[in-house]
């Protein structure tokens, strides 16, 4: 059915690799909920997450987990939602060991506090540094406004483009999505799939001098947004296959 | 199945001699079909039945624009589904494509791979596209005049970046106006029976380039509120003034629009609106926009970086609550993180509470330890922290209150013992303790002679447990130590009797004492 899709998920990162970095990036979401994190500090963690192993050999010798919840304390930080590691190491326990009593303060706590500071001022490193990031969602924002104002507006009440743009932003970061493409690109290969998804044509498309993903980013052309919708959809092909 | 004749497919549009028509005034009930009933049928595809628990004009609208193809998938991918019930299963009759051309908007392009993967990914995940629990918030300020650029990034209107040509813009405003927007224009004549303006754009929250479209707006001379007793309203005006009116009347075929300047025109969420004459910086930040933009011809990414707005930091916030979008519980198409799969006892606040109990708890042991040796010092340190650890810990309240009572601090272990049974009502020992405490201090306020109080303490302890003896038994001899003294004062008022002249400093205060002391005592007394 898809042999392009296949070979796709082999180029790059092997398909272990990649299953792993699923498991854990879903790890990086759910954790993400249940301490509280907005939107933004997630997508931090999961593009540093991503930036790192795309930096270094994936996995070697480093424990995705550990780099995970390392990469959460860091966005925590730079997002201005700051965590406290007691919180990370509670609730990575208890993902990881389902319905287990919390940890004692004992030096095995000490020691999984230490290791995060670690891994934290080991991935600055490797990174260089750069940990600020700009991401599709605020773009995605401002597009589904400026697209609200031109549709008709009972047809957009109607229509839940604006939750599900944004539950498919959340979910892209499952993949490497953000460290492969531009962010405004993103932004629209989203909302793009977004509209197909129920239907909605912009009005005046077809007689408008530019369709309206080229003025949201110029730069784009149609075979882009394609390949990016299909990488979006490869990443839920690849949540039915693990799960 | 309804009889009826030649009818159209609401779905695809074409003519079905099978189909009885889906009326969406029907409750939205659709009739399945069978292509092939008819002989006549064209070889339509289904027409859906009213999918309980989705959202039935939405899938009509996805499925209208993708055709057949998505309903075979859509019936291999959810026949598991109960919501979708009323689906064939798979395997039913092949769907044949439509012998004339495709009903579909001219914007269609080609089937090409990405198309058939979409279609794919839709019907996978339509049970969660179409759920009705996504059917977003109407937000209350989803409308707002408030174009605030601190906030975000105030955009010109899509379509001129878009270039849609005149007449579209025309046909999509008159489509889209309704009473009660809020319209700017200039005046371009005044008549006796009004006033004609040529719109220049809209001020409620739907914006529109509509500046080139030569739209007249007319304002009868009724709708004009009169600003003097006497005189016409209209000479108020001049040609060229800029107004906010209301749109009272929409003639859609004609293209014609009555405004009116009363504020009755307006709906409740924009009654603040000020109508009449405005100045041109009162004009929207989007219109002012848009006329930069047409001057310059920026892109929309540039207008977008260069607004001071696009860098608030808190522009994500505030424009999830314009759009209505949670960040509490998100919106997600991954099955593994559906908000309500997700349990409150693995939250980080949650876990965190059970993990300074069981932390405070340790202290409190290592605390009573000490405590049992009469090391009192150390154990009021470990009590003092495991109380730091988790400030309402019950354990560690109870444990600190007996060590200020054996110390004899006892006013300090009521209050400890006090707060430990407002946060668990049901702890034994801080109850037992309480009244042991309350019952030792009501003697001691006994001994100094403050009986009153004394007397209310040894309610309080009988009020939390009515079976407790001691507090009886003191109660019972505090009262009969009450009424000694009240008979003693009494007879010695009716012995004593002294010309008011004599009275000395010290005899005036022991009546005093008497007449405070006596009072209540007669009230208590009577009242037993």
């Amino acid at each position: 059915m898809e042999p392009d899709q296949a070979a796709s998920a082999q180029t790059g990162p092997g398909a272990t690799e990649t299953k792993i970095h699923f498991k854990v990036t879903r790890f990086i979401m759910e954790a993400g909920v249940k301490l509280g994190l907005r939107s933004i500090p997630v997508a931090t963690a999961c593009t540093i997450y991503h930036s790192f192993f795309t930096a270094t050999v994936a996995p070697g010798p480093y424990d995705p987990y550990l780099v995970a919840m390392a990469a959460l304390y860091l966005a925590g930080k730079v997002e201005e939602q700051h965590l406290r590691t007691r919180d990370i190491i509670n609730v990575s326990h208890r993902y990881l060991h389902p319905q287990s009593d919390p940890l004692e303060l004992d030096s095995h706590f000490w020691e999984l506090r230490d290791s995060i500071v670690q891994c934290e001022l080991l991935m600055l490193r490797v990174l260089g540094f750069r940990v600020s990031f700009r991401h599709p969602h605020k773009y995605l924002l401002h597009y589904l406004l400026s697209l609200r104002r031109w549709m008709n507006r009972h047809s957009w009440e109607r229509t839940p483009v604006s939750a599900a743009a944004w539950a498919l932003l959340r979910d892209s970061y499952h993949g490497a999505l953000c460290v492969r493409y531009l962010p405004q690109h993103v932004a629209v290969a989203v909302l793009y799939l977004a509209l197909h998804c129920y239907g909605v044509e912009v009005p005046a498309h077809a007689q408008a001098q530019r369709p309206w993903w080229q003025v949201f980013s110029d730069d784009l052309s149609q075979a882009q947004i394609d390949q990016i919708v299909l990488d979006l959809i490869q990443i839920y092909t690849l949540d039915a296959e693990i799960s | 199945m309804r009889e009826s004749g030649a009818g159209r497919c609401g779905l695809s549009g074409l003519r079905c001699n099978s189909a009885p028509f889906p009326l969406p005034g029907e409750g939205g009930l659709w009739r399945v079909l069978l292509p092939g009933y008819s002989s006549e049928a064209s070889g339509c595809c289904a027409v859906w039945v009213a999918a309980d628990g989705m959202e039935r004009d939405l899938l009509r609208q996805a499925l209208g624009f993708h055709g057949p193809a998505l309903l075979s998938l859509l019936r291999t991918e959810q026949h598991d589904n109960p919501d979708f019930r009323g689906l064939l299963p798979p395997g039913g009759p092949s769907l044949e494509p439509p012998r004339e051309a495709q009903h579909q908007p001219p914007a269609r392009k080609e089937k090409r791979i990405d198309n058939i993967e979409i279609q794919h990914f839709i019907a996978k995940k339509a049970d969660l596209l179409f759920a009705l629990s996504w059917k977003p918030s109407v937000s209350t300020d989803s409308e707002s005049n408030e174009e605030n650029e601190d906030c975000y990034a105030v955009m010109p209107p899509l379509e001129q970046f878009m270039e849609v040509p005149s007449e579209d813009r025309r046909e999509l405003f008159f489509r889209d106006i309704e009473r009660g927007d809020v319209v700017i224009g200039r005046i371009s004549s005044i008549r006796e029976f009004g006033f004609f303006m040529v719109l220049i754009c809209l001020g409620s929250g739907v914006a529109r380039e509509i500046s080139q479209l030569e739209i007249t707006a007319l304002c009868p001379l009724r709708d004009v509120p009169s600003h003097s007793n006497h005189g016409d309203p209209l000479s108020y005006y001049q040609t060229g003034d800029i107004i906010q009116a209301a749109i009272k009347d929409i003639d859609r075929y004609h293209e014609k629009l009555t405004i009116s300047l009363h504020s009755s025109a307006l709906p409740p969420r924009l009654s603040t609106t000020k109508l009449g004459v405005i100045s041109s910086e009162d004009l929207p930040l989007h219109y002012r926009r848009s006329v930069e933009v047409a001057s310059t011809s920026e892109t929309y990414e540039k207008v977008l970086h260069h607004s001071l707005g696009f860098a608030n930091p808190a522009v994500v916030e505030f424009l999830l609550g314009k759009l209505g979008l949670s960040e509490s519980s998100p919106p997600s198409l991954m099955r593994g993180l559906q908000s309500k799969n997700f349990n409150e006892e693995d939250f980080a606040f949650a876990l965190r509470k059970k993990q300074s109990a069981s932390w405070a708890l340790k202290c409190v042991k290592i605390g009573v330890d000490y405590f049992k040796v009469g090391r009192h010092v150390e154990a009021m340190n470990e009590y003092n922290k495991a109380l730091e650890i988790d400030v309402q810990n019950v354990e560690a309240l109870v444990a600190r209150g007996a060590l200020y009572a054996t110390k004899g601090s006892l006013n300090k272990a009521i209050d400890d013992f006090e707060v430990a049974l407002k946060n668990c009502p049901t702890h034994r020992n801080a109850r037992k303790y309480l009244c042991q405490t309350l019952v030792e201090r009501g003697g001691q306020l006994e001994e100094e002679d403050n009986l009153l109080n004394a007397q209310n303490y040894y309610k309080r302890a009988l009020i939390l447990d009515e079976t407790f003896k001691e507090a009886e038994d003191a109660l019972l001899k505090l009262r009969k130590h009450m009424q000694v003294i009240l008979y003693f004062l009494l007879t010695l008022s009716t012995t004593i009797k002294t010309p008011i002249k004599n009275i000395g400093k010290g005899e005036i205060i022991y009546w005093l004492l008497r007449l405070i002391l006596l009072f209540p005592l007669f009230t208590t007394h009577l009242s037993q």
